[in-house]
């Protein structure tokens, strides 16, 4: 069933596809339609879930963590400063091993007040331990939700979905709604093995000592380390099942490029027709979408750039005093590379500003041109 | 000590990747952590601490709550035979203690009372007395301090007998206080259970008159509760007239049936305090005009504000700041009162600011009917010439001893304070002096285990176990103020109002006025009581005890702290809704 919907509602449908049994958001601008929707479902029974109205988005998270810490399948919703109020819990979400599930509208941190589109509140909560994938279109913020239950309760790990305010959340686009037994068939019902059970008591997150904190963690890092195969395998199985395959990161054109452009969410639809352009001139030019973020596709992403001399990043996102986060990040996963390709980072469209064909046109041209990158990110789009 | 039983882990893969207990932390005993330990402990409920008759009100409350109004009743007779009576027109300052009045308002504590006296009479047997110890103890006067001191002294084993000038037993209960407040039939029963246990009322004799007090030598001990029953004369000449009437006097005829003069008399009723209300709606119920006049404002009246009401809504006017000068009399017939305006100057030695004449503001108020309420003596003329007594009482030393040997005096003839909860008080409290006189008792010696809070009041049923041998701790001398709650546990309700009766129906005759509330109004004031300073078993200790160390009893008489793994941090203490735990030195 196709229907028309703005990227909010793609990702409540989703949750409804997914039998999610318990939600509990904080309303805030541009997320605020997802759980909207959701609370609307519960109402009417066509989402047999448990809405739980909360005082703060730190309260949300915790109340997610309990339930599903009790053994149910839960989600949540934030955007910004709200996830920001939620980083305790985060920690708390990944350390415990709770496969939840929630969304990010990625939207800029105030001050000044700006609830437009920007990478920076997602990129922050980088070392909380979940999983982050960033989404292109609507089609894949539903597609991604009902992968993203799949990945976590395999290597229990909660994700995080992000896509851009408004380009997406409010923008309508045709979906693809799969039907409810076709996800069912892909996405088993959730039962725990180890969960809060009133019959069986247990201390549940207690004191750990110097002498097995260590071994836990590094138990967290290797199922990140086994996310990887999972993200691959289970985008496969969505192709399989619905016909749209997914993968950690998607590379066009990269076999035989000389510049790569490197882009995540919705800036790589621009950045399809600036390749496309380019290469009918003559560029061999590829397009490297990082869908994947945490864990960082190291392999993927050796794979894809390893033979071009040239990466061009395109970051909505900055971390001050250094530069984009997706070029910092590239730049450490290629340094051991032999050849390993010159890295141009630039920064733009945050606070909502428009990314177009023209300004990523920009970009490409001067990365063409130029011999060496700049040691910082270069700001495109500013005032002059 | 030292013995930890940790799980260990020896590889890598042996470590588990979810951050569950696999074991028990029981070898880390927190409890040396510890500097402070919780106590559960029992303070005094305000209500306790505030009844001059040293009732356990939060105990009866705590009964009826559980639909024990039999054994609620039986716990209020330990302290106090006249529970119907009380319930009906006692001024409870139990109410005014009440700490809910500062969450929304004070308990109905008064028709709890009333309802335990009613619905707790069905499985109601007679109180246990002690084995007979061949004394015989004379009660002079069967007002409440006389009944009060005789149920005492009878369930202390002491054959009693008590002598009362009137036809009735009741005293001013019985000829004071109008029907439509204390129905008889409702003091007859409260007489009833003391009559029960074997105390002898002989009526119409007045000991110093019918029966000198030389014929009461044989006794073991007297207690004297006869009242201040002498009028004072307000006025100059004229009292002998018919139509000017001592309140007392009033009141007592009204009760014998033998009704003075009614039917549309412009009557002047003069006096502030609850006699001076109660003559006032007497004389509208026989059919007369009322005006009260009063020499101060109706601040400094002693009379209780809800009487003043309800003497209000059944048309009684009031007039301030007149003082009576004289009677007008004409021809020997009564044509009114003249009167003098005041004003409020300083406070006099009661705190009340005194009523200062103002000079020529003579009035004259004219009156078919005049009745003066403005206190009545000590009648000295029937005591005992031996007696230390001044015009208002017989001076008393603690728990009413007199300068005699073994008698004792109590109610309004010894106190300060003329009111019934203290007259019932201080009769206890002179049963109890006079049966540690009989047995050897060292009752000084036990005032710790006997006495209520922060008063000297005597509590009957902890002074019979102290005199029987039954071990009891001390009775806490700490009051649970409002402060000491933790209120965020207490959800505002509503304080029912008892049903009255309507004022045209009043007024056709001397039906009982306030009604009883339904028993579900009951349940609700139980369940609205905080139960100030008294465990409740209610678990929040328990369930906020962050180390599990609160054990609950498996009896239910409360709990027991696991001080192997109580780390003192004091939870239980600040979450006790009633203040009923506290922190002590741990050492």
């Amino acid at each position: 069933m196709k229907k028309v919907l703005m990227g909010n509602h793609a990702a409540s449908w989703a949750v409804q596809l997914s039998r999610v049994k318990m939600i509990s958001a904080y309303p805030i601008t541009p997320q605020t339609h997802i759980v909207e929707e959701l609370s609307e479902m519960c109402g009417d029974g066509s989402l047999d879930a448990k809405f739980l109205k909360v005082e703060s988005e730190h309260s949300a998270m915790a109340s997610v963590v309990a339930a599903q810490a009790a053994g149910v399948r839960s989600f949540t919703a934030s955007s910004a400063n709200g996830l920001a109020l939620m980083h305790e819990m985060l920690h708390w979400a990944a350390g415990a091993r709770l496969p939840i599930v929630m969304v990010n509208v990625n939207r800029a941190l105030a001050p000044g007040w700006n609830i437009w589109a920007d990478q920076g509140d997602s990129l922050a909560q980088r070392d909380t331990g979940w999983i982050q994938m960033y989404v292109e279109d609507n089609q894949e913020v539903l597609d991604s939700v009902i992968q993203a239950y799949m990945i976590a309760e395999q290597v229990r790990l909660p994700v995080m979905i992000c896509y851009d305010a408004f380009f997406l959340s409010h923008t309508y686009e045709p979906v693809d709604i799969p039907s409810q037994d076709a996800v069912d068939d892909f996405l088993p019902p959730y039962t725990p093995e180890v969960f809060l059970d009133p019959e069986s008591p247990r201390s549940f997150y207690p004191l750990v000592m110097p002498d097995n904190y260590m071994e836990i963690r590094y138990h967290l890092d290797q199922a990140h380390t086994r996310a990887l195969d999972v993200i691959e395998e289970t985008g496969r199985h969505f192709g399989e099942a619905f016909g749209r395959p997914y993968g950690l990161v998607e590379a066009v054109n990269c076999d035989d490029a000389d510049m790569i452009m490197v882009t995540s969410s919705t800036i790589t639809s621009p950045a399809r027709l600036v390749m496309d352009e380019l290469r009918e001139n003559g560029h061999r030019v590829g397009l490297l979408k990082m869908r994947t973020f945490r864990p960082f596709p190291v392999k993927a992403v050796q794979d894809a750039l390893g033979g071009c001399s040239k990466v061009m990043v395109i970051d909505r996102n900055c971390s001050w005093g250094k530069g984009g986060i997706f070029a910092d990040e590239l730049k450490s996963a290629l340094v051991n590379l032999p050849d390993s390709p010159k890295v141009f980072s630039y920064i733009a469209g945050l606070g909502g500003r428009s990314v177009t064909p023209d300004h990523i046109m920009d970009m490409a041209r001067q990365t063409l041109d130029t011999e060496m990158p700049s040691d910082g990110s270069v700001w495109k789009g500013m005032k002059q | 000590m030292s013995h930890r039983e940790t799980i260990g882990y020896e590889t890598l893969d042996q470590v588990p990747d979810t951050v569950i207990s696999q074991g028990t932390m029981l070898w880390n005993r927190t409890g040396s952590w510890r500097y402070l330990k919780p106590v559960y402990r029992q303070m005094t409920p305000p209500c306790n601490n505030g009844c001059p008759a040293g009732n356990n009100i939060e105990g009866m409350i705590r009964l009826a709550e559980a639909g024990k109004y039999s054994d609620a009743l039986r716990l209020l007779k330990e302290e106090n035979p006249l529970t119907a009576v009380c319930g009906r027109v006692c001024f409870h300052p139990c109410e005014t203690a009440c700490n809910r009045k500062e969450i929304d308002a004070a308990i109905s504590i008064h028709a709890v009372e009333r309802a335990v006296s009613e619905h707790g009479r069905e499985g109601y047997a007679p109180h246990p007395v002690l084995s007979a110890s061949g004394k015989t103890v004379a009660v002079v006067g069967s007002g409440p301090a006389g009944l009060s001191c005789a149920w005492h002294l009878a369930r202390l084993g002491h054959r009693v007998v008590v002598f009362e000038k009137a036809d009735k037993p009741g005293g001013i209960l019985r000829y004071g206080i109008p029907a439509y407040r204390l129905p008889k039939d409702v003091l007859d029963r409260d007489i009833a259970d003391i009559e029960a246990l074997g105390v002898e009322i002989r009526c119409n004799t007045a000991v110093g008159k019918d029966l000198p007090w030389s014929s009461l030598e044989g006794y073991d001990a007297v207690f004297i509760g006869i009242g201040c029953h002498q009028p004072r004369p307000l006025f100059e000449g004229g009292e002998e007239t018919e139509a000017v009437w001592d309140a007392l006097r009033y009141l007592t005829l009204t009760a014998k049936g033998d009704f003075p003069a009614g039917n549309g008399k412009t009557t002047i009723v003069i006096g502030g305090g609850n006699s001076a209300i109660d003559a006032a709606r007497t004389a509208r119920r026989l059919g007369n005009a009322v005006t009260v006049y009063y020499h101060r404002t109706r601040t400094e009246m002693p009379a209780f504000g809800e009487e003043i009401l309800e003497a209000e809504k059944e048309g009684v006017a009031f007039e301030f700041l007149a003082k009576p000068l004289d009677l007008v009399i004409d021809n020997r017939k009564l044509r009114g009162v003249r009167f003098l305006k005041t004003q409020l100057g300083e406070p006099d030695e009661s705190g009340r600011r005194k009523p200062v004449p103002v000079n020529g503001s003579e009035f004259v108020v004219n009156a078919d009917i005049v009745v003066t309420a403005i206190g009545d003596a000590l009648d000295r003329s029937v005591l005992p010439e031996s007696l230390d007594c001044d015009t208002w009482k017989i001076k008393t030393a603690k728990m009413g001893a007199t300068g005699a040997d073994m008698i004792f005096a109590g109610g309004d003839a010894a106190c300060g304070d003329h009111n019934i909860a203290e007259a019932i008080g201080s009769g206890k409290a002179s049963a109890c002096a006079i049966d540690s006189k009989l047995s050897g008792f060292d009752i000084g010696a036990a005032r710790d285990v006997i006495t209520i809070g922060s008063t000297d009041r005597i509590s009957a049923s902890r002074y019979i176990m102290a005199r029987t041998g039954e071990t009891t701790g001390p009775l806490s001398k700490k009051v649970a103020d409002y402060d000491k709650l933790n209120t965020a546990y207490f959800t505002r309700g509503d304080r029912p109002e008892q049903p009255h009766l309507p004022v045209q129906e009043r007024l056709a005759g001397f039906d009982e006025v306030a009604g009883s509330l339904s028993l579900k109004a009951i349940q609700g004031e139980t369940e609205r009581c905080c139960h100030c300073g008294v465990c409740t078993a209610c678990d929040n200790c328990l369930v906020f005890c962050p180390d599990v160390s609160v054990i609950k009893r498996a009896d239910g008489t409360g709990y027991d702290i696991d001080l192997d793994y109580c780390k003192g941090c004091g939870i239980c203490v600040n979450e006790c809704p009633r203040a009923a735990m506290a922190m002590e030195e741990d050492k």
